[in-house]
């Protein structure tokens, strides 16, 4: 099972990407469980600088934009 | 303003204090944020949140510095992550609210400061005073 955490402060492009993230595990229909974190000292523990990030298997993939729904289904299946 | 451990957290009052005893303030906001309204201060680095991470290490070690962004947010996560790369986390501390509070306040400013005092509200923290108060908030 993958582990995927979204990490942002709450605004759109953060919720954009966890939406993104879910239509991407329905399209995939990867086994995954996803996270949110907006907390902001458990985002200062990742040293989370620009936001979102997108996060699978504690490896930081994309950071400080959108992840696209292709682009997640990609990187879901490495 | 968050609800945090890690970063010790001061208002822009007492970021005076600060910068009377040396400190260093750094701007975490991007160039052209800077571009339009800038801190007036003696000490000050600009290095954009989005290029943080590569220059993070201009800052010197040894110096008290105040992390400073728009409205606290940004500088806040800066700070953590020199706290995190090692910087003592007594010199190093957040200035909440950001330039927003700041211009607020009357404290010297760079630029235009309508783009601030047209879209900030306060709340019950750190209201303008009338008598120049030095006392925190």
């Amino acid at each position: 099972m993958k582990n995927i955490k979204v990490l942002g402060t709450g605004c759109s492009k953060c919720n954009t990407t966890f939406q993104n993230v879910q239509e991407a595990i329905k399209r995939s229909g990867i086994e995954a469980e996803v996270t949110k974190i907006e907390d902001i000292e458990e985002l200062m523990n990742y040293n989370v600088l620009v936001t979102p990030v997108l996060m699978i298997d504690d490896k930081q993939l994309v950071k400080g934009r959108i992840a696209e729904v292709n682009e997640i289904v990609e990187l879901l299946k490495k | 303003m968050s609800n945090q451990n890690l970063v010790k957290e001061i208002c822009p009052t007492t970021t005076q204090e600060w910068i009377k005893n040396g400190a260093l303030l750094v701007d975490v906001r991007e160039n052209d944020e800077v571009e339009v309204l800038a801190y007036d201060v003696p000490l000050i680095l600009n290095i954009p949140l989005s290029e943080f991470e590569n220059r993070f290490e201009e800052i010197p070690t040894e110096k008290d510095v105040v992390m400073v962004c728009r409205s606290g947010g940004r500088s806040l996560r800066a700070a953590g992550f020199l706290i995190n790369h090692g910087y003592n986390s007594e010199k190093v501390v957040n200035m909440q609210h950001g330039i927003n509070r700041w211009v607020e306040k009357g404290f010297p400013t760079k630029g235009d400061t309508s783009v601030v005092l047209g879209n900030t509200t306060s709340n019950s923290c750190c209201t303008p005073t009338s008598g120049g108060s030095t006392s925190c908030c």
